[in-house]
């Protein structure tokens, strides 16, 4: 009985649009750390383990634009190895004739988090169903994952591929198919980071001043207390007051995405909103707007500019921002930090960065006509 | 197949005598039990003898029909223009309703199949849009019953617009002209996007046939001049030995009803990936069974609507109207020319499971053949039906 009320209930969510993950969402958020003080210590990244054979195809699917609507845009699109599998502008591309109205992060790490999107709408239980999101959703990739399957069909490297992976008679079917793609996306780890040597124990791993920057972090600056565990996020979300992007609203195409956005989430009096309401337009909880995700610190790098807007081009302007308590509306206290520890600072941040993670960009192998009548 | 073709033939045979035995009623003693028997064929054949005797004739269109819930108006009418050549009612902004159907190209797309969204191609003929408004179901396989309903279905098919419902409706939005004039003609704060699809269809429902451009239209008008000598011999064969007027009936030209002709295969089929891509697509998304996606190789037209075996190859009757300024022709534009769509019907069309009874060889001359395509040619207007892009409207930042 409570178990069919239970069905009811999460039946009756979902058909109010509600996404999985939802109620832990609603759960108290942000700064229970900050306000303990007890946050969990930065940590050495786990080991990825993926399957070799499904990882290569889905190398190959994360570069082929046939996987967009209209052929034009892959993941590389807006995940260029060159700029840190990000794309190296303030706010993100989208499918064309849309502009989207936020910093597109990095994939790599994405195997370790369990939360995704600034909004935190998607939860990172299976990565196929994020490349699903992505690859079907109105401004991104604008597909129906039927045509994509056929697509794939006709090309008879990835049908040979596929049979390898699913065995003879298998067909490229959606949610394997997209799940192909996350598993290429779980090899996309850091490399070698200093930091990862230096908390196993390797004290030359990074420079004097990175240390000192590290004892401020975990510190007198307070980054711990948000950017934590292996990630160096603690996969909740922070209201920090960071500056409107003027870009989002002053240019339609940005500002259309958005209000759809809101519209597609059921965000009340959408029409009237002009701001990124962050999470608020996920849970429609007044105390979370303005509230974004809290994004790993590993790979910065080669993922600038920062923030969920990319309205800092460099990390010393985020580590000033930071310095004078995030902006307005901000849940954070100054810092008082003087220029040699904000540059001792942003030394240590740099040591999160691996080697540059590259991979071989696959050419896509062409389609090749059929047999018709055996489909 | 051949079975198949026996039985169909045997039942129009049965039909035929169903109506001698009803012409010679009452019956006499001695051909009693004949027409029992007859009288028993007749029921066994109902739904095949289900096409009436008589068939409404060719005739100038009535007034264009309007739905009660979407009244004409001259202001929405110049909306739904717009928008129809609008390219953010589509995904990327490359396919407006315009792209298959260019007035320039008889409103449709003079392809043998239309060209589709990029990154697909479509797998059926671009129809035009000329007197669709007196289509009681529209596209080839009759799946949508209005104008309203029709291009949505377009403008978010994945091979054809593309366009993603929230993502047209917010762009609508930020087209300061469009807020004024949706609110003008709909009453609302913000453009929403079925009343574009309405817009749309106001729009469509004057893309019709003038009767004062058409030959034909005004030889039954009055015009007797209208219409020359091989042109009233094609009319005669129209309405008699060449049997067009059994489907192509009423002032439209189509019975708006379902036939198998057997039209051959488009052979791009054989060699295109991108439609197999869409061939197999469509089997898929229609909702066919594993082995019939399997083993597809035609489009089953109304059997995708139906899902009985005998709707197999049957597409929905078009209009014989405007066919001038719309080749290639059939639901895979195989025929170029009139020549080829005469010369095909003449040979008693093609082979289908479930070719339609009507269509038997006719046994016309050239000379015939020549009146019936110079009589089709006189459904067409004088002169195309032209028209020029519209001014489109900006997008603003919103206040």
């Amino acid at each position: 009985m409570i178990q069919t009320a239970q069905k009811t209930l999460l039946r009756a969510l979902a058909a109010a649009g509600l996404i999985a993950g939802a109620a832990a969402l609603l759960a108290p958020q942000g700064d229970s750390h900050a306000q303990s003080g007890k946050a969990p210590d930065l940590a050495p990244l786990p080991e990825a383990k993926f399957d070799k054979r499904r990882a290569e195809l889905g190398r190959y699917l994360f570069f082929d634009a046939r996987l967009s609507g209209d052929a034009a845009i892959s993941c590389a699109t807006c995940h260029k190895p060159e700029n840190g599998w990000a794309d190296g502008q303030p706010l993100s591309k989208a499918y064309p004739g849309s502009e989207y109205f936020r910093n597109a992060p990095t994939v790599v790490n994405a195997v370790f988090r369990d939360r995704f999107m600034w909004d935190g709408r998607l939860d990172g239980t299976d990565l196929g169903t994020l490349v699903r999101d992505k690859v079907t959703e109105g401004h991104f990739m604008q597909s129906d994952g039927r045509i994509i399957q056929q697509r794939l069909k006709q090309v008879p490297e990835y049908v040979a591929m596929w049979t390898e992976i699913f065995g003879k008679g298998s067909d490229p079917y959606g949610p394997a198919m997209f799940g192909i793609v996350g598993d290429f996306v779980r090899t996309l780890t850091s490399r070698n980071a200093p930091i990862d040597r230096f908390l196993k124990g390797d004290q030359g791993a990074i420079g004097a001043e990175a240390k000192e920057g590290h004892v401020l972090y975990k510190g007198k600056a307070g980054c711990i207390a948000c950017h934590n565990g292996p990630l160096a996020s603690d996969g909740r979300f922070h209201r920090t007051g960071v500056p409107e992007n003027p870009e989002v609203w002053n240019d339609p195409l940005r500002a259309i995405t958005m209000l759809r956005h809101y519209s597609t989430q059921g965000m009340p009096n959408y029409m009237n909103a002009r701001t990124d309401v962050g999470l608020y337009a996920i849970t429609k909880d007044d105390r979370h707007r303005g509230m974004f995700l809290t994004p790993s610190l590993r790979e910065l790098k080669y993922t600038a500019p920062y923030m969920h807007n990319g309205v800092f081009a460099t990390l010393a302007e985020v580590v000033d921002f930071y310095d004078k308590g995030g902006g307005k509306g901000s849940v954070l206290k100054g810092l008082g930090l003087t220029a040699a520890e904000k540059k001792a600072l942003v030394a240590f941040l740099e040591t999160m960065s691996g080697e540059p993670v590259k991979v071989d960009v696959p050419k896509s192998p062409p389609y090749k006509p059929r047999n018709l009548g055996k489909n | 197949m051949k079975g198949t073709v026996l039985r169909l033939s045997l039942a129009a045979s049965a039909i035929g005598a169903a109506l001698l035995a009803l012409a010679v009623a009452p019956a006499t003693d001695a051909t009693a039990q004949d027409a029992k028997a007859a009288k028993a064929a007749a029921k066994a054949a109902q739904p095949k003898a289900a096409q009436p005797k008589t068939f409404p004739p060719l005739g100038p269109l009535p007034p264009v029909p309007v739905p009660a819930d979407n009244p004409m108006s001259p202001e929405k009418v110049e909306l739904g223009k717009m928008l129809f050549w609008d390219t953010r009612l589509s995904g990327d902004k490359s396919t407006p309703c315009v792209v298959c159907h260019e007035p320039g190209m008889g409103w449709g797309d003079a392809a043998e199949i239309s060209r589709g969204y990029p990154g697909t191609r479509h797998w059926r003929n671009s129809q035009t849009i000329l007197n669709s408004a007196y289509y009681n179901k529209l596209f080839w396989e009759g799946n949508v019953t209005s104008l309203e309903a029709q291009a949505p279905a377009a403008a978010e098919g994945a091979v054809a617009g593309n366009g993603d419902t929230a993502m047209m409706e917010m762009r609508l939005r930020f087209v300061p002209d469009y807020v004024e004039r949706f609110r003008k003609v709909f009453g609302t704060d913000w453009p929403r996007i079925t009343h574009a699809w309405q817009a749309i269809a106001a729009f469509q429902r004057t893309i019709v046939s003038d009767a004062r451009q058409v030959p034909f239209d005004r030889y039954m008008m009055g015009d007797k001049e209208a219409l020359n000598d091989s042109q009233l011999r094609g009319m005669a064969l129209y309405n008699g030995k060449a049997g067009c007027l059994q489907c192509h009936n009423g002032p439209l030209g189509s019975d708006q009803r379902f036939h198998a002709l057997g039209v051959p295969p488009n052979e791009q089929f054989n060699s295109d990936p991108l439609l197999q891509i869409t061939h197999r697509w469509q089997q898929y998304q229609k909702g066919v069974t594993e082995d019939t996606y399997r083993n597809a190789l035609i489009d089953m037209g109304q059997y995708y609507n139906t899902k009985n075996p005998k709707d197999i190859g049957k597409f929905r009757t078009p209009s014989v109207r405007e066919l001038k300024y719309t080749a290639p022709y059939m639901h895979n534009g195989v025929f170029y020319t009139l020549d080829e769509v005469v010369d095909f019907y003449n040979k008693g069309g093609g082979n289908a499971p479930n070719k339609s009874p009507l269509i038997r060889p006719l046994g016309l001359s050239d000379q015939e053949r020549k009146d019936l395509v110079g009589f089709l040619e006189a459904l067409s207007s004088d002169k195309p039906l032209l028209m020029d892009a519209p001014k489109l409207p900006p997008y603003a930042v919103m206040k």
